[in-house]
């Protein structure tokens, strides 16, 4: 006799020959429905039709580096564990179009490609790939933007969960927070017990369904046959792992000598990060061939096992096994939390079965701990706020005029399409159709008119150094933090710039030199590699006759005709007089430039709350996603460029990391 | 240069887009496809196949370097001296006298090497034979003037990406896969067969702990050193792995 009273929260009970009811009464109502079906040998995650299709009477054998189907003595439909798939695959496919380019005549628009999936329902999510799902919702769902193909499947997906009484050798949900009972989130959840289903309602669209299905109340017997089914769960986890202050651990032991044992055995192949439930990296390239004609562009999953995750121009930061090993268990165990406030595991054990060496990620990180010979204090996450509109959309911007600066750097005038502010320090993402799309850091606004000074490095900002008046380009943006002008206030500022790392300063600059009253003091330290490579000269030349600044230039390789200082920018600092610890520091330049100011600055014993630094990465999305410039827990793009060198010095003085 | 000319072959099956390729590239010499030839030069882009094998290659491919702005190594042979450098293993005369009647016929040179042993190469497209996803992006990357989407990655991640099972987790098959550089959109793995290389080994291949995996599924030596002595046999990861079961 079915109940028509059902709340959210409710358990009720279902016979097990009613439980096809529920999948069709969800096709009935428009869902696709996507769950575990038997193919190839493992338990993939697809779109399924029926009852039929669902797995019933298998579950899975899985120790490091084997997973092998085995046949139940019942029938159970949800008798197995986590498989190679995950519901990752449905909600962040691997290959998605992003964007769609069309031009029309002179103009150039770039557009999401138009949706028109039905919604999805899972049926049969573990709670450790309900645990994920939550995890990625913060990935994609958070702060400053939301990814709109994400949010919109999402919302729209129904979620059937499955309470887990069988974990498996490589399971540890428990020792996560994940498991083995489902945390809340899921429409309805259900639990196979005693050749029949028990169900908790988790929203008013899992009432909704379940209140037109045959079932009645559970009774007590039933609550009390879960429990003890949970906590017999719980003691049967395969595999254990202690998370306690575990991010602390491993960024406290980055040359542990454990790193160089895992490496040898390394493929350095990705699986893990590809099976893995919550990894998020992906890449973007440029779509259409000769043949089609299109410039569309589409995003693909990326691994940080890949050589090319690392690219920076000029070479790779992480080259080695060792690196990019630490870097995948540095992030999903210690990195995570301050990014997102949760762990990035959820102990489902997948990269154990599917690592064709059988790495074992709680291995590892026990044997870290084990003799761990430090640890460090981990960011809290930071708090962003939340910005409208669609960031991975590039708008029109034409190119107003061009001006060389030196042989390989031009600055470029560009008219935005709308209104638009942005302060010191940022970035935008500039997109040549069919070539690609970087991010440059704004260097001025004249008029209406944004500047942008771009050094020809590679194919996307040669075509940008390439570019003539009337041309257009696609620009995204501002993205980023901002040199800390109101620190700066009344205070001695110092900046120190190297090479095309003036750019991202000059707007900074331009500010103080406009009021003396404001920053009463202004240093300008800069280092070119040749007289020729001086950027903007003529402003250099300007920033120094106001009374209040003062501008000192040196060159690696002098010419002939050069007669002021040769050699690092380190020197000027030192030529210049004290070093005041109550001064403010602004650096931007190479890496090794800014390390090696950083650590004469400190030395003279200037506080690391006082020096600002600017960080620069390839970003392929600009806004907080791709996760291609993650550094430690830091993504460049938002909780950067510009960082407070005390809130980076644990992870940037470690160069491979 | 030494091949079977199968690379060749992929930009000749391009089929529907054969004539966009025509339409925006002037092909002014493929022996293969039409009796247009001009050796001399100069090219904007040539595509070489095959590995260098007999004394005149030495002479050809220097000239052709000379007169090519980018030069394209496409295929196995091109790029790691293909199946026929296993003769590289062994000595000359010994394979010569068990197949030619009058082997004191024969010009060739002692060894069968990639053409990046003798002159500088601008871009490489992988395997036996070349993915001709692979050779339109290549073209249309220069033509666009943008970094060529050819990634030196797994072949690993384009199983994953597909849904393909792993083969060797979940049956036990020997598959190259981990040290194998994608491009073929994982053929093998998808038809339940190990991969076996032909892409060549990809960056920082670590194939000693994927050999070391091979042997401890109980997969006799012999046959660990016969996977990694194969069509991309002479590739430095394959090569000196194979040389390690020895």
């Amino acid at each position: 006799m079915a109940d028509k009273r059902v709340a959210v929260g409710d358990l009720h009970r279902m016979e097990r020959g009613d439980f096809p009811l529920l999948l069709e009464r969800l096709k009935g109502d428009g869902y696709r429905l996507v769950g575990p079906t038997v193919r190839d040998g493992a338990i993939r995650i697809q779109r399924i039709d029926s009852v039929q299709d669902l797995p019933v009477g298998w579950t899975d054998e899985q120790g490091p580096g084997t997973y092998r189907l085995r046949r139940r003595e019942d029938d159970a439909y949800f008798g197995y564990r986590a498989g190679p798939q995950s519901w990752k695959r449905h909600l962040f496919p691997p290959r998605d179009p992003l964007i769609q380019l069309k031009r029309d005549g002179n103009t150039v628009e770039w557009r999401r490609p138009v949706m028109d999936e039905p919604p999805m329902a899972f049926i049969g999510v573990l709670p450790c790939d309900l645990a994920a799902i939550k995890i990625q919702d913060r990935v994609w769902m958070g702060a400053p933007f939301h990814e709109t193909r994400y949010v919109a499947r999402r919302r729209q997906a129904f979620l059937v969960a499955v309470n887990c009484l069988e974990p498996g050798e490589l399971c540890f949900c428990d020792s996560m927070g994940a498991g083995p009972k489902a945390g809340d989130g899921f429409d309805l959840c259900l639990t196979e017990l005693g050749g029949k289903f028990l169900v908790e309602v988790g929203s008013d669209r899992g009432r909704e369904v379940l209140a037109a299905l045959p079932v009645t109340t559970a009774s007590d017997e039933d609550r009390h046959a879960l429990q003890r089914g949970l906590d017999a769960a719980r003691s049967r986890m395969g595999r254990k792992l202690n998370t306690k202050g575990l991010g602390g651990i491993l960024f406290g032991n980055i040359d542990h000598a454990r790193w160089e044992d895992v490496a040898k055995r390394c493929l350095t192949c990705g699986n893990c990060t590809h099976v893995c439930p919550t990894c998020f990296c992906f890449n973007v390239r440029e779509t259409g061939t000769l043949a089609d004609g299109q410039e569309d562009r589409e995003r693909f999953w990326d691994s940080c096992f890949s050589l090319d995750h690392s690219m920076i121009h000029g070479g790779y930061f992480r080259n080695t096994p060792k690196q990019r090993y630490r870097q995948w268990l540095t992030h999903k165990l210690g990195a995570w939390e301050s990014q997102f406030g949760t762990a990035g595991c959820t102990g489902c054990g997948r990269c154990i079965a599917w690592c064709p060496v059988g790495i074992d990620v709680t291995e590892e990180a026990g044997a870290i701990r084990k003799d761990s010979k430090s640890h460090v204090r981990m960011p809290a996450p930071r708090e962003h706020r939340l910005k409208a509109g669609d960031p991975l959309i590039p708008s029109p911007a034409q190119i107003m005029r061009v001006r060389r600066e030196t042989p390989d750097t031009a600055t470029l005038w560009m008219e935005p399409t709308g209104p638009y502010r942005w302060r010191p320090g940022q970035f935008n993402m500039l997109s040549i159709p069919g070539v690609g799309d970087v991010p440059i850091s704004i260097s001025g606004q004249d008029g209406s008119a944004i500047l942008h000074t771009v050094r020809a490095v590679g194919k996307v900002s040669e075509a940008l150094t390439a570019l003539e008046p009337g041309m257009l380009v696609g620009m995204r943006g501002p993205f980023g933090t901002s040199w800390p002008m109101r620190a700066a206030r009344g205070r001695i500022v110092t900046v120190v710039a190297g090479g095309i790392g003036l750019a991202p300063l000059r707007g900074a600059i331009r500010e103080m030199a406009a009021s003396a009253k404001t920053y009463p003091s202004v240093r300008i330290l800069y280092g070119a590699r040749t007289p020729d490579d001086i950027l903007y000269p003529d402003e250099l030349e300007t920033w120094s006759w106001p009374m209040h600044m003062q501008v000192g230039v040196t060159v690696d390789r002098a010419g002939p005709a050069w007669s002021g200082h040769v050699g690092v920018v380190t020197n000027l600092l030192r030529k210049g007089g004290e070093v005041r610890p109550d001064g403010v520091y602004l650096l931007c330049g190479p890496e090794i430039m800014m390390r090696v100011v950083a650590e004469n600055l400190l030395l003279a014993k200037v506080p690391e709350e006082h020096i600002y630094l600017s960080l620069e990465r390839n970003m392929k999305c600009g806004a907080g996603f791709c996760g291609r410039c993650q550094k430690g827990p830091y993504f460049i793009c938002k909780d950067g460029p510009v960082f407070r060198y005390d809130k980076v010095s644990f992870v940037f003085k470690h160069p491979g990391l | 240069m030494a091949s079977c000319s199968g690379c060749q072959g992929v930009l000749v099956s391009c089929e529907d887009e054969l004539l966009a390729i025509a339409g925006a590239i002037d092909i002014v010499h493929f022996p293969e496809a039409s009796s247009r030839l001009a050796e001399e030069g100069p090219f904007d882009v040539v595509l070489v196949e095959g590995s260098i094998s007999a004394p005149e290659h030495l002479e050809q491919i220097k000239a052709i370097r000379e007169r090519s702005a980018v030069l394209v190594t496409v295929g196995a042979c091109a790029t790691s001296g293909g199946i026929q450098a296993l003769r590289n293993f062994g000595k000359l005369e010994d394979f010569a006298d068990r197949v030619y009647v009058r082997p004191d016929y024969l010009a060739t040179l002692e060894t069968s090497t990639p053409v990046a042993d003798h002159v500088k190469v601008d871009y490489e497209l992988r395997g036996c034979p070349i993915a001709k996803r692979q050779l339109l992006e290549l073209l249309t990357a220069i033509l666009k003037g943008r970094r060529p989407e050819i990634r030196n990655e797994s072949l690993c991640l384009a199983c994953k990406r597909y849904g393909v099972v792993c083969v060797m987790v979940a049956h036990g098959i020997p598959c190259l896969g981990p040290v194998t550089v994608n491009g073929c959109g994982a053929i093998c793995p998808s038809l339940g067969r190990g991969c076996y290389g032909c892409f060549g080994p990809k960056e920082g291949a670590n194939t000693q702990a994927l050999a070391q995996r091979m042997l401890d599924m109980g997969i006799p030596r012999e046959e660990v050193l016969r996977s990694f002595r194969f069509i991309t046999g002479y590739a430095e990861a394959f090569r000196e792995e194979s040389v390690r079961h020895e």
